[in-house]
């Protein structure tokens, strides 16, 4: 008896031992440059667009996808953490300014890729380095058991009726988040004192995206402001209790930049799937996802169209100046 | 005779060399890194990091939390221990294994139940919406002790049980004799035979919420109460990432565990009393009258009730309900969420790398922490203590801190070993982690071999290898397989080393519970976490069948 379990034991070892030999030396394989098998890109949620992209593109190219999804935060940091030895190839962020401050750090390769004359204009900057190939933009989104109607502005947010119901994702971890208050605070009259209304309002910071919006379907907050619209028209579609509006005096629609890291240890595969995200294809899968898609001749049938959405007068190089501090004073407002 | 001397002491310095690689080194990184400044020696501005105000605030933060939580979960073990040490409900040996059940909870998914019980319009609300908003007052410092303690009493309290079975019921008897009341004879006789035991057991606890990630990551942070682990973990991993502060800050928290230890060391030394003797002894029993045991009952049933009833309620329930806008409601409850679970690849490959990362790194511990030990009662002087001491050390130092460590260090040596973005780091980080199980384990099970038994082997002719495999071997077997056990179940669901060095495209359960928490569906990650518990259940029953009937044969 004794004998025949640590016979087992020693077998179920020796093969997971194996299998992670196996996959060692595919890894090692797959970083000698000839091989050019894989292409690594870090791209934020949603997941599930994020897998069907990899998928797409393996289908078409033979090329394998290795992705990491995070939160912008978590992307950055990651990529700051493997400057000695950088791993990725193509960097998808969901903050157009997140994706300028690196370009600024002169991270970025240009590029001009396939059907780029298509692209909604500004959505590919000046030099060529980013690409917007998707954009969300955030709005208000409300429970409708808990608010059954719902219009008002950003600064009639603060009013008494809605005390102890507004919440907001962390600007520090959502870039959707982050870019739309350094637009509130740059492109308005008094976005700063906005902010402060909303936290003497009992404004509450209950995580990423999708935390934020989960405190909001349970009902345990009414009301999401800046909440990216993508997560509440997949919600919607599910049948949650959920409505999006975009305030009369406009929002912030961020293109979700992907950019050619400098480094990319395999830098044609990169540029193969840059040009792939703007593909029929790939856009496609964009709007599938209830996500704005950067080419003008795509329309999604989904959500509200790009021109439909009122915004805020956006001046990105300012806006990237401003937008990490301001990201940590709100979250030092509302601690 | 140098030369056989150096051969008989080679395996040791090997195993020490092999040990200050894994866990000395990454430890010095992190004080390095704390100290040095863009490349020089900087005191200076490294004590204006670690006296920021800011810091400061962490640290009591977390102190206050440590002390809250010993003090909490002293008042729910001690009973409880009593109760299950001394009278008649000693006999159901059943509650032992419930008492475990809070403790095996990966506290994350507990503390993310409770959460979900008690917010507004939570499970709580929906199931007796004539509270009102009660139950929202959980949501402060006080909830997060609770939540906390209830995950780590039930290591107080086995302890406690133990020692309280060891005490022998003549101490108490001569002391009744003598004329003194219950209370006297519990204050002068049963306390100070327990304070040894309580201290090493406080002290753990107080460690152990120190270095906890998963409750104040989703409790605390929401209350706004951030602690070391939390702010850790927010500089190595959301940008602007600031290692040297997260090191001076992992710096400051080992300050503080091995001072606890010194106090801890000081305290069971001068209250240990040599209780267990060759000598049988009965331990004592207390007849509780019916209302007393009723009373017994009742506290037990409470305690159940609130360490697991009501996360396991939450989560269970919440792995079930279809749509979150409608929360408890007939018609709202679903299985889809288990069956997505078993046919997207990506969960699936997640519980593989989490079950071959549990089995191989519990392997590599029970070979490399038997060495350990076997050399360890071979060698002497600086040696032995440098073995023991090393391989000790992981279990008195959070985890979060090692892990930085073994990030930074092998991040530098990159060029030299290409270990680190390879799933291989996360073994090894494990390995690190949980080596202390395995070599307190199978000390025990060594110091419980009479010496004379060995002696009897190599009288018979048999060889050293002989004998270790004929005799040793079998006898610390089970030693051995329960810190494997052990190892497999904590490592199955261990949250922040996953977190912070996966490689890009590696999932495990605890990472991809916490990726539904935060970016898809609760619900998905629940009905994850209900299947985790499921496995480590399995295992740890099949491992209980097993030796069981070991013991039987």
């Amino acid at each position: 008896m004794k004998k025949s379990i640590v016979c087992l034991l020693l077998a179920l070892s020796l093969c997971l031992g194996l299998a992670a030999c196996g996959q060692k030396q595919s890894q090692e394989q797959d970083q000698t440059p000839q091989l050019s098998g894989k292409v690594t890109v870090y791209m934020p949620s949603p997941a599930g667009l994020a897998d069907k992209l990899a998928e797409a593109f393996t289908a078409k190219t033979g090329v394998e996808v290795e992705q990491f999804q995070g939160t912008t935060g978590e992307i950055l940091a990651r990529l700051e953490a493997e400057q000695a030895n950088p791993v990725a190839d193509v960097v998808i962020l969901a903050s157009w300014s997140d994706g300028l401050s690196m370009k600024a750090d002169g991270k970025l390769e240009s590029y001009t890729p396939a059907g780029s004359d298509k692209v909604n204009k500004g959505w590919i900057d000046s030099d060529n380095t980013l690409f917007g190939s998707s954009a969300s933009a955030v709005g208000v989104i409300y429970n409708t058991t808990v608010v059954p109607e719902l219009n008002a502005d950003w600064s009639d947010l603060a009013d008494a009726r809605y005390k102890d119901m507004i919440a907001i994702p962390d600007p520090e971890k959502s870039g959707a988040c982050k870019d739309f208050l350094a637009g509130l605070v740059t492109g308005t009259a008094d976005g700063e004192s906005i902010m402060q209304s909303w936290a003497d309002n009992g404004l509450t910071v209950p995580g990423a995206n999708k935390a934020a919006l989960e405190a909001v379907t349970t009902g345990e907050k009414g009301i999401l402001i800046a909440g990216v619209d993508y997560n509440a028209y997949s919600s919607m579609a599910k049948g949650e209790p959920l409505n999006i509006y975009y305030p009369a005096s406009g929002t912030v629609v961020n293109p979700r930049p992907a950019m050619i890291l400098k480094t990319a240890p395999d830098m044609d595969n990169a540029k193969a799937f840059v040009d792939f995200l703007f593909s029929d294809e790939a856009q496609q899968l964009v709007a599938d996802a209830y996500l704005l898609p950067g080419r003008s001749d795509v329309q999604c049938e989904n959500r509200t169209n790009l021109s439909d959405i009122p915004q805020i007068p956006t001046d990105w190089a300012k806006m990237m100046d401003v937008a990490s501090d301001t990201a940590a004073k709100l979250n030092s407002l509302c601690k | 005779m140098r030369q056989i001397d150096l051969k008989k002491n080679l395996p040791q310095v090997l195993l020490l060399v092999l040990l200050t690689g894994l866990i000395l080194c990454p430890l010095i990184t992190v004080f390095a890194k704390a100290v040095i400044i863009d490349g020089r020696l900087d005191l200076y501005q490294a004590w204006q990091t670690i006296a920021s105000s800011e810091n400061v605030q962490t640290v009591c933060n977390s102190l206050l939390l440590g002390v809250c939580v010993v003090l909490c979960s002293t008042v729910i073990a001690v009973p409880t221990a009593y109760l299950l040490a001394r009278t008649q409900l000693a006999k159901h040996s059943w509650l032992d294994i419930i008492f475990m059940i809070p403790f095996m909870t990966p506290p994350y998914i507990a503390s993310m139940g409770w959460i979900l019980f008690m917010q507004k319009k939570g499970l709580f609300q929906q199931l007796f919406p004539a509270t009102g908003a009660w139950s929202e007052g959980f949501f402060c410092f006080g909830g997060l002790v609770l939540v906390m303690s209830l995950h780590v009493f039930p290591f107080l309290m086995t302890m406690l049980k133990n020692a309280m079975l060891n005490i022998p019921a003549s101490l108490e008897e001569s002391g009744a004799v003598f004329g003194a009341g219950f209370g006297l004879r519990l204050r002068r006789i049963f306390a100070p035979l327990l304070t040894g035991n309580y201290a090493i057991g406080a002290l753990l606890v107080f460690v152990k919420t120190l270095s906890e990630y998963g409750t104040p990551y989703t409790l605390g942070r929401r209350i706004g109460f951030y602690v070391f682990t939390t702010d850790i973990h927010r500089y190595s991993t959301t940008a602007p990432i600031d290692f040297g502060r997260s090191a001076s800050l992992s710096s400051i928290l080992v300050c503080i565990c091995m001072v606890m230890w010194l106090m801890q060391n000081d305290i069971t030394n001068r209250n240990s009393y040599r209780l267990v003797s060759g000598k049988g002894s009965r331990p004592a029993q207390t007849k509780l009258s019916a209302a007393g045991k009723i009373g017994a009952w009742l506290w037990v049933a409470l305690v159940v009730l609130v360490a697991i009833g009501v996360p396991y309620f939450s989560i269970i329930s919440t792995s079930l309900i279809k749509l979150r806008g409608y929360g408890l409601a007939a018609g709202n409850f679903t299985l889809d969420h288990y069956k997505e679970l078993l046919t997207t690849p990506k969960a699936l490959s997640s519980i593989w790398k989490s079950l071959f990362l549990a089995v191989s790194s519990a392997t590599i511990c029970s070979v490399i922490g038997t060495a350990v030990v076997a050399a360890v009662r071979r060698a002497k002087g600086f040696c032995k203590k440098a073995l023991e001491g090393i391989s000790l050390l992981p279990e008195m130092l959070p985890s979060i801190v090692l892990v930085i460590g073994i990030m930074l260090f092998w991040n530098a040596i990159y060029k030299v070993l290409p270990l680190y973005n390879t799933i291989g780091i996360m073994v090894l980080a494990y390995v690190v982690l949980y080596l202390p199980y395995t070599v307190q384990y199978v000390t025990s099970a060594f110091t419980q071999i009479n010496d004379s038994l060995l002696q009897a082997g190599r009288v018979f002719g048999g060889t050293p290898s002989y004998v270790f495999r004929r005799v040793t071997l079998p006898m610390i077997s089970r030693g051995i397989f329960a810190g494997w056990m052990m190892i497999f179940i904590i490592a199955f669901r261990e949250l922040v080393t996953a977190s912070l060095i996966a490689p890009p495209n590696t999932l495990v359960v605890s990472t991809y519970i916490n990726r539904e928490f935060e970016q898809g569906s609760v619900s998905l990650g629940m009905a994850m976490a209900v299947l985790c518990v499921l496995i480590t259940t399995t295992a740890l029953l099949v491992f209980n069948r097993v030796t069981g009937k070991e013991k039987g044969a």
